[in-house]
């Protein structure tokens, strides 16, 4: 397994090499002039010149792209051109408030949509699967954007069961801040993976080994559980795998509306002040964290279904 | 049913985790003032701040040297860290400054002991030599000051210092110790500024937040956090920063005695403004900023008492204000207060003067392609329709107005330009006399703007304007660094942009048009006109008086008769603030009034 591991890893490589490569070229390239942003209302070229060799950015592309290449390799990403601060230390900052955001929310998803899809697939062609994928459809339907709103007005504003804004860095203070973002993002994702879980275990309880269980006479939970759940575990362990990497990057709109200062956040401002050094900081662990959990993915599959062996 | 709605209200208590609506314990009793910021705070450190919303955090926590009367307007300048006003020479070259004795910096673990004086971490007192540092702050580009072109070409000597730093080895240090000949300290508090030129706005300049005094050890001591760590003699101290989400001060114990003050114009004074003359300040136990990207949660977080005071968002205008701009009567009841606050702001379409076609100003433009240039403009100027614009966008709460100098400086003109639209007849016929009737044989016009907002849909109204006297023009979204790049490489044609006032001088405005200031300068249009760059060089150097009105007056003409910019607004700000809050008069021109407010407890 552990050559597997580093073989998949080294072939990660060209992958994320890449990606900092097109990240470098777009940015450097067509980004526009960092130097104008930082300085100020009224420079004049030598204003500029002097910027930009104090951040190299009057050096070559090629040596440019080199000096990234070595942050990469040392995660010593250099300092925000805006606020001058570590972008190590900015990441460290901003992660925290995405993952208190989207781990609870995944998680919570994830089982209710499983527990929803379980119930559908056992009555499929029933009446209570077909009024729980009509609910999961008219969810899916409904805008991301029109879940905030509204949540907020409603369940924020008018219910005062929520509050409406902010974050707070203390544990149960913050609670009180993430509580309808986390709602809403489960909200939204439960009408795609209800419906996604279900056909997966629809396909499943069709299949023979589960005939075979039930002419055995072992009881609807038992057949549910063992037989039908935990041979559809490979596509689930996929689907929670691909929502990995978006539990660091936040939630652009939760985050841009509630006020939690997260990632997704953080972003969007790095490409509005043309901040260069965090923009490939954040491009570049996004790609790490696809490839990281690629091979995760990979290797959770030889666990769950002893079948598939890594080689 | 009725087990289902207990259900889902007990699910709700259980999220909310007892009570999302009592105030935190570290706000009961207290007064805390609860305020909004439209965009994020960027950074602390006053020689990088670059937006209002820095100069907002910073200006708790640090000042300056003046500041402005909080109820007098016109804006009327006060020494704020000076003990008065400053001698000026004759010549109006020499100024002579005297610090007020006992102003004190923020407690700070960045303060080393003073042995026998003072223990470590006690903030000492303020001196001559804090302000000359502060300022020689600015010509250390490893700070990446966005101010140094308030200084540029001003002060004896410092122009020759920034350059010699910023042509340092990369790790050689900063030399603190150099005396530069304009910056002298002539006594413990008290210091002398030597001009080059006179240079009347330099006391506005020393009330703007990046040239806020900072003692040095301490920027020496948290080196690249010092922009996340203040440490000024300001009402507030930062307690805590949650980037992007808010920012908390408490008030600081060792402000010194400082009043409410006792004068205000009339109309500040009707307000009920001067309740509160001569009483000590601040009131305030803290002031919370919290930044709000959208305009919803900022709006409803001041309805439910959360925010004591905010901006009203454009799109709730017609909520909360009748069509005569008075306050709608739910609102009056509950106690709301508001006042439109008029920005200096210069919002414009301008045009590229080195365009061969739309500016006829490029090197070895012929006098007939120049005035054939400036026929065209004038077209589209009067093709354009700004009042359509302002009340499809901005609710009619903009003030239009012709030229650069927005309403409440010296040299502002409400109306009457010739060239203000819509006048369709009139533009035609420039049209035919430039030699492109009915638009024939007119290049298509690009109009470059930022995206977002809805820039998108103000290019389509200019688009479909134009378009009725043969204009056809594209409109082309960028984000802003790119759009800054296509200036800077003078590859804009038309452009959407807007300058807000840096101080309350019209020479602020003006200097936008003054050749020798063309882009990357702050002249993003490239205009060059000897004529106009010799009067300002007049106007500049004069302290304010009818003569330098005159001279304002005809700078503004020159620049309405070339229709360099056209479709000048001015934002208004409608402002709110619930019924706890007391002494509330925003401005956006400076930052630290909100020592003077006060609230009821909570």
């Amino acid at each position: 397994m552990w050559a597997f591991i580093l073989r998949r890893l080294l072939g990660g490589i060209p992958i994320i090499l890449g990606v900092t490569l097109i990240t470098f070229l777009l940015l450097n390239v067509v980004g526009g002039d960092p130097a104008l942003q930082m300085a100020g209302k009224n420079a004049t070229e030598e204003d500029l010149a002097a910027l930009r060799a104090e951040y190299g950015l009057d050096k070559p592309l090629v040596s440019q792209y080199v000096d990234y290449l070595k942050q990469t390799v040392t995660f010593d990403f250099g300092k925000s051109y805006k606020t001058k601060e570590p972008v190590v230390d900015i990441l460290k900052q901003r992660v925290g408030p995405s993952i208190s955001l989207t781990l609870p929310a995944l998680i919570a998803t994830t089982l209710l949509a499983i527990a929803i899809g379980l119930i559908a697939a056992a009555f499929r062609q029933r009446a209570l699967d077909r009024g729980l994928m009509a609910l999961a459809v008219t969810g899916m339907s409904i805008s991301f954007l029109v879940y905030i709103v509204v949540g907020q007005y409603l369940l924020a504003f008018q219910l005062r069961a929520f509050q409406i804004h902010g974050y707070a860095s203390g544990w149960g203070e913050r609670w009180q801040y993430l509580s309808l973002p986390i709602i809403v993002l489960i909200v939204v994702g439960l009408g795609y993976d209800t419906r996604f879980y279900r056909s997966v275990l629809v396909e499943e309880i069709g299949r023979d080994h589960v005939t075979t269980a039930v002419a055995k006479g072992a009881g609807p939970t038992r057949v549910l559980t063992r037989h039908v759940l935990r041979n559809a575990l490979i596509p689930i362990v996929t689907r929670v795998m691909i929502s990995l990497p978006f539990l660091v990057t936040g939630s652009l709109l939760l985050e841009s509306f509630f006020g939690i200062p997260g990632l997704g956040a953080q972003l969007l401002e790095a490409i509005e002040s043309a901040d260069f050094p965090v923009i490939r900081a954040l491009t570049l662990l996004i790609s790490v964290l696809f490839v990281l959990t690629t091979i995760l993915n990979d290797v959770l599959y030889a666990v769950v279904d002893p079948r598939v062996r890594l080689e | 049913m009725r087990s289902w709605s207990l259900l889902v209200w007990v699910a709700l208590a259980l999220l909310c985790v007892n009570g999302c609506k009592s105030p935190p314990k570290w706000e009961q009793g207290k007064r805390y003032f609860h305020f909004s910021a439209r965009a994020k705070v960027g950074t602390f450190d006053p020689v990088r701040n670059s937006s209002t919303y820095d100069n907002l955090a910073q200006a708790q926590v640090y000042e300056t040297l003046f500041e402005y009367e909080y109820l007098v307007r016109p804006f009327e300048l006060k020494p704020l860290l000076l003990a008065k006003m400053p001698e000026v020479s004759e010549d109006s070259l020499h100024y002579k400054f005297e610090l007020k004795h006992g102003v004190l910096f923020q407690d700070d673990p960045c303060f080393p002991e003073d042995k026998g004086k003072r223990p470590a971490g006690v903030g000492r007192e303020v001196v001559a030599q804090d302000v000359i540092w502060s300022l020689m702050r600015m010509a250390d580009r490893a700070n990446s000051p966005t101010g140094w072109w308030l200084y540029r070409d001003r002060i004896k000597g410092f122009d020759a210092f920034k350059e010699r730093m910023d042509k340092r080895a990369s790790n050689a240090p900063f030399e603190w110790n150099t005396k530069i000949e304009g910056l002298k300290v002539s006594g413990r508090y008290s210091f002398e500024i030597q001009l080059t030129r006179p240079y009347p706005q330099l006391l506005n300049v020393l009330a703007m937040g990046t040239t806020a005094v900072v003692p040095r050890e301490c920027a020496e001591h948290y080196g690249d956090q010092f922009a996340a760590h203040p440490v000024g003699t300001g009402a507030f101290k930062l307690d805590e920063w949650v980037r992007g989400s808010f920012l908390k001060f408490s008030k600081n114990p060792k402000y010194r005695e400082e009043f409410y003050p006792t004068k205000a114009s009339p109309e500040l004074e009707q307000r009920g403004l001067l309740a509160a003359a001569g009483k000590r300040i601040p009131f305030l136990d803290g002031v919370v900023i919290h930044v709000f990207e959208q305009d919803q949660p900022m709006w409803l977080k001041f309805r439910v008492g959360d925010l004591d005071a905010t901006q009203t968002p454009a799109e709730y205008t017609e909520l909360v204000f009748n069509t005569d701009k008075s306050m709608r009567a739910t609102f009056v009841q509950e106690g709301v207060g508001y006042y439109h606050l008029p920005l200096l702001d210069f919002i414009y379409r301008g045009f590229n003067m080195e365009d061969p076609v739309f500016g006829g100003m490029q090197p070895g433009a012929t006098k007939a392609q120049t005035e054939r240039a400036r026929k065209v403009r004038q077209a589209i100027s009067l093709a354009l329709d700004t009042r359509e614009l302002n009340h499809a966008f901005y609710n009619d709460n903009n003030v239009l107005y012709d030229g650069p100098i927005p309403p409440g400086l010296a040299g502002h003109k409400r109306e009457g330009s010739p060239y203000r639209g819509p006048n369709l007849e009139r533009a035609k016929q420039l049209l035919i006399e430039a030699g492109y009737p009915e638009g024939k044989g007119l290049p298509v016009l690009t109009l470059d703007t930022n995206r977002g907002g809805n820039s998108d849909e103000q290019g389509e109204m200019v688009t479909r304007q134009l378009a009725k006297i043969g204009v056809k023009m594209e409109v082309r979204q960028s984000s802003f660094p790119e759009l800054q790049d296509k200036m800077r490489r003078k590859k804009s044609q038309f452009f959407g942009l807007a300058w807000g006032a840096d101080y309350p001088d019209a020479e602020n405005f003006l200097q936008l048009f003054y050749g020798p200031n063309k882009t990357p300068g702050s002249n993003k249009f490239n205009y060059d006109n000897p004529k106009y760059n010799e009067l300002f060089e007049k106007a500049r150097v004069l302290p304010p008086s009818p003569e330098r009105d005159a001279l304002y007056a005809e700078l503004r003409d020159i620049i309405i008769e070339d229709c360099v910019a056209i479709g000048s607004m001015a934002r208004t700000r409608d402002y709110v603030w619930n019924k706890r809050v007391h002494n509330f008069n925003p401005s956006e021109v400076w930052d630290n009034w909100f020592k003077y407010l006060d609230v009821d407890p909570l």
